[in-house]
């Protein structure tokens, strides 16, 4: 079979079998609950909650507290080399830590970081999910993923309660993007836990209030 | 060596015994009964607590049916859709009929990569193409990088459930195989360090394997987007470090819309692992530039499926979202684990997607294997109703069976067509019930029990005794009540 | 109120005394029973098991017989079951018009034994009495098919003297299945075995359901096992009154 004959008996097949099938996206049933009911204050309380409970640190800072909080929180980590995404504001980069921008790096520079300082996109409380679109604020897929500490930076308005909410309020489709709400796990032996398979075994979230 | 992988069970479904027969020898096996039982409940009760808090639950069920359902009766559309789009933003799409033609499509790209050694997300996929005996054939190797599969692979083993593979296999018999295959004499048996060592086993193939195979959970149609979801973060790795990455999907796992990632993730995380969100969700779009690989093929896979499809009653079975929450809550399931089901789709999903895919000419054993309790269709977050298939599978293997003259040797199906004779007028049915009173006397004791009977009977009698039949039936009962003015 | 009777083929055969406890049952509530000698099979048995074509002839029969009776009471929650699942798609694909308009007129009238106490008498309390250590144990097709919920456990809590002791992993499949029992017999007796180590944990002396085809396969292995614990319909302990007070056999 050519690569295109078979797509061409696949297609057929498939609208053969859906001939006699009239069905609308929009007759969907969606009586899910969309939109949340809990307020600013109590959302923000149920994010920190779920983090916590996964073993994700979680800081608050005001806006203008956050570059020093920053700085903290990488000196205070226990780390020693870092690397972050290229456009951070650069007030946010502590001077006295040694810290490399993701200008292209290399596997082997990245693999030689403990550590990572990345924005997000959005946080959802329900689950405790941060959201990554990795736009050059959030970093390169890899950033997050070879370093094995992640320190991220999340505003508050960008916290919702619903995973409905989050998708509600994306301006457009993201090409790439990574739902975290966890540390990796695993279960397969004798399904015990163990955390920390692969991926960042440590998470730090500064919740910026910016909702104040 | 004291893995149950010495001989490893037959998961081919051209070759497996049948159910009942490859049933017997895990029936004696505690141990796996027992870590079957054990696993199937911690899933099961964190499902039901997490279903029981969330509150719109039902509603959330009824949109994912509904989504998928909608997927399917327009699925032409949306493979068009998912195609175009995934082609624009620099994916590749292939298109395959059946197994082999996949297996030669994904043979051909490692041709072109030159590749010795692959690296691969777990896919079930990957399993019903038998995707790795072909690429060992080639003299390529392929690496499982999730924890189970991983374990299995090196243990000579077969995967036993759809979400944790191996949990017929304890911490002694993981410590055996990595002490063994990785060369970790001094290795404890303690899962953690169980952990940390296939962490560092694999994280040098990951860093320096230019080619991944994944799976896929779903396809996006509007955006030409794939999702992965997964706990250990081998997919991650996977997605994001090789030159080239190849999934493998079957045509039903389109989703309109990226948006109704809000229904699906809500659903499979609480059915499959019973957690509201799991760790890591992936999703991409073709190729980024400077983000992950830079070469991105797509199999799309009928095999059977658009056949499927064309089933008014069976269709819904491709809805399926690979959860595993009917084998978790299965008592059949409980009893046996996978292997029992000679398939890469083990439990009530695999009683019902495996036949179908065989076209019904193997696994026919498959559709009985169940006692039609209709616990997986309650838990189903896509609402399958498996037992309605299952009925309408075992019409389609008796139909089959109509037209072979071993059918006159068969006892169940003599049985059948007599008692339906008999159904069919009452005097004939009083007729039989009377011959079948005298008939069975002989067996019965003085107990006023049967305690064993030939034939069919004798599977009755295996563990259950039968009290006799009673002298009068109801209706002779009836007929002879002295009139109260009633008919 | 009229009613009428189907006893089920298996119940007729080797259940007599649960018909005979209907009756007495029903009657004693002020019931006028009756029972059409036509009736034969509901057609489960071999809808369930692939025999399809020979199902349709015995679900026709059933929707003609019954066609002009006020109601049908059935104490089986399988054939019930099978009538409200299954008999709407055999006349469809048999394309008889005619046939799926009986069967859907019929429909409403046809009650599984407890439902028609609860639902159409309004009784929770049927006057019974049973001063027995009883476990109900939760058939599927009751459980799931027909979702009788509480009901059984509401005319159980009335019965005078009847000590209620519930049955952990009530929800959980005995193993019986129908044909299910002789096709996979080895693991049928696998979950039969877990289930009866939840019926022995109780301590009762009765284990009753709404269906004797479940009963029957506990009852079988008890028997083998040489337990204590009886199996009994729950029409038998609805029928036990005061004045004539259960006594096996009956």
């Amino acid at each position: 079979m050519t690569a295109s004959s078979s797509r061409r008996t696949i297609l057929d097949r498939v609208r053969a079998a859906t001939s006699a099938d009239a069905n609308t996206y929009a007759d969907i049933p969606r009586n899910y609950t969309h939109r949340g009911a809990l307020d600013t204050a109590a959302r923000l309380h149920l994010m920190t909650e779920r983090l916590l409970e996964y073993g994700a640190e979680v800081i608050e800072a005001s806006p203008a507290d956050l570059p020093a909080t920053v700085a903290h929180q990488l000196q205070s980590s226990g780390r020693r080399t870092f690397v972050a995404c290229p456009a951070l504001p650069p007030e946010l980069l502590p001077p006295d830590v040694n810290l490399k921008l993701d200008n292209d790096l290399s596997f082997d520079e990245i693999e030689l970081c403990d550590g990572v300082l990345t924005g997000s996109f959005a946080g959802i409380a329900e689950s405790g999910t941060i959201v990554l679109h990795h736009s050059p604020s959030e970093g390169r897929r890899i950033l997050t993923l070879l370093p094995d500490f992640h320190l991220c930076i999340l505003r508050a308005s960008q916290i919702v309660e619903t995973l409905p909410e989050y998708f509600a309020r994306c301006p457009e489709l993201p090409r790439l993007a990574t739902y975290i709400s966890g540390p990796s796990a695993t279960a397969d032996i004798e399904m015990t836990r163990i955390k920390g398979v692969h991926g960042p075994r440590f998470l730090s979230v500064i919740i910026v209030r910016d909702d104040l | 060596m004291t893995t149950p992988a010495h001989h490893p069970p037959v998961m081919d479904p051209r070759f497996a015994p049948p159910f009942p027969a490859a049933a017997l020898p895990i029936l004696q096996n505690t141990q796996l009964r027992t870590n079957v039982a054990h696993a199937t409940d911690v899933i099961q009760t964190k499902r039901n607590s997490l279903v029981a808090e969330k509150r719109d639950w039902q509603e959330l069920r009824n949109s994912a049916a509904a989504i998928r359902a909608h997927v399917l009766a327009n699925l032409g559309d949306y493979l068009e859709q998912f195609e175009s789009n995934c082609t624009a933003a620099g994916g590749t799409v292939h298109w395959a009929t059946d197994a082999a033609e996949a297996r030669t499509i994904i043979l051909d790209l490692l041709r072109q990569e030159k590749a010795s050694e692959v690296i691969k997300i777990k896919t079930m996929t990957s399993a019903e193409i038998q995707l790795n005996p072909a690429l060992e054939a080639a003299g390529i190797s392929a690496i499982e990088t999730d924890l189970a599969e991983l374990i299995l692979q090196l243990g000579d083993d077969e995967p036993s459930h759809i979400v944790v593979p191996a949990l017929h296999v304890n911490r002694r018999q993981v410590r055996e195989i990595f002490a063994e295959r990785m060369g970790l004499p001094q290795l404890s048996d303690d899962p953690q360090a169980l952990t940390a060592a296939a962490r560092t086993y694999l994280r040098r193939k990951f860093l320096s394997v230019p080619t991944a195979i994944s799976g896929a959970n779903f396809l996006i149609a509007e955006n030409g987007s794939v999702a992965i979801v997964e706990s250990e973060g081998n997919g991650r790795m996977c997605l994001t470090l090789p030159r080239t990455l190849i999934a493998l999907a079957g045509i039903e796992k389109l989703l309109p819309r990226f948006s109704d990632l809000e229904v699906m993730l809500q659903v499979l995380a609480r059915s499959a692992t019973g957690e509201r969100m799991n760790p890591y969700t992936s999703l991409w779009s073709g190729v980024v530039p400077g983000d992950g690989p830079q070469r991105f093929h797509i199999v799309l896979l009928d095999n059977g499926r658009s056949r499927i499809l064309a089933r008014k009653v069976e269709r819904q079975t491709l809805q399926c979202i690979r959860c595993a929450a009917c084998l978790n809550t299965c008592p059949v399931y409980r009893q046996t684990g996978g292997h029992a089901y000679g398939s890469p789709y083990a439990g009530p999903i695999g009683a019902i997607l495996t036949p179908q895919l065989e076209r019904m000419q193997h696994a026919q054993s498959l559709p009985y294997a169940s006692s039609l309790c209709g616990a997986c269709y309650e838990v189903c977050p896509v609402k399958i109703n498996i037992p309605e298939v299952l009925i309408e599978l075992r019409a389609q293997v008796v139909n089959q069976q109509r037209a072979q003259s071993s059918r006159w040797f068969d006892p169940m199906f003599i049985g059948m067509k007599a008692a339906n004779v008999t159904f069919a007028s009452a005097s004939r049915f009083q007729i039989a019930q009377r011959l079948g009173r005298i008939g069975l006397r002989v067996f019965t004791r003085s107990d006023g029990w049967i305690h064993r009977l030939p034939s069919l009977g004798g599977r009755w009698t295996l563990s259950r005794d039968l009290r006799a039949l009673p002298n009068q039936t109801f209706r002779d009962w009836w007929a002879a009540r002295p009139s109260k003015g009633n008919r | 109120m009229r009613a009428s009777l189907f006893i089920t083929c298996y119940n007729d055969t080797l259940f007599p005394e649960t018909g005979r406890a209907v009756v007495r049952l029903l009657e004693r509530l002020g019931i006028t029973l009756d029972f059409l000698p036509a009736q034969t099979c509901c057609g489960q048995m071999h809808a369930n098991t692939g025999f399809r074509g020979e199902a349709f002839s015995q679900a026709k029969r059933f929707v003609q017989l019954y066609r002009d009776t006020e109601c049908v009471v059935i104490p089986s929650s399988s054939c019930v079951a099978m009538i409200r699942d299954q008999y709407q798609g055999l006349f469809e694909e048999l394309g008889n018009e005619e046939l799926r308009r009986q069967f859907a007129a019929l429909l409403p009238r046809v009650f599984e034994l407890s439902e028609f106490l609860t639902d159409k008498l309004g009784l929770d309390d049927v006057g019974a009495y049973f001063p027995h250590r009883v476990t109900y144990h939760a058939s599927c097709h009751g459980l799931r098919a027909l979702q009788v919920g509480d009901r059984p456990f509401r005319l159980l809590r009335k019965v005078s003297g009847l000590e209620l002791l519930p049955l952990a992993n009530l929800e959980r499949c005995c193993g019986f299945g129908g044909t299910f029992s002789v096709k996979n017999a080895e693991v049928s007796t696998a979950m039969l075995d877990a289930k009866l180590i939840d019926v022995l944990a109780t301590g009762a002396g009765y284990c009753t359901a709404l269906d004797n085809s479940c009963l029957m396969h506990l009852g079988g292995a008890l028997h083998r096992q040489k337990k204590a614990i009886q199996t009994i319909h729950i029409a038998g302990i609805l029928a036990s009154t005061v004045e004539h007070p259960y006594r096996a056999g009956q």
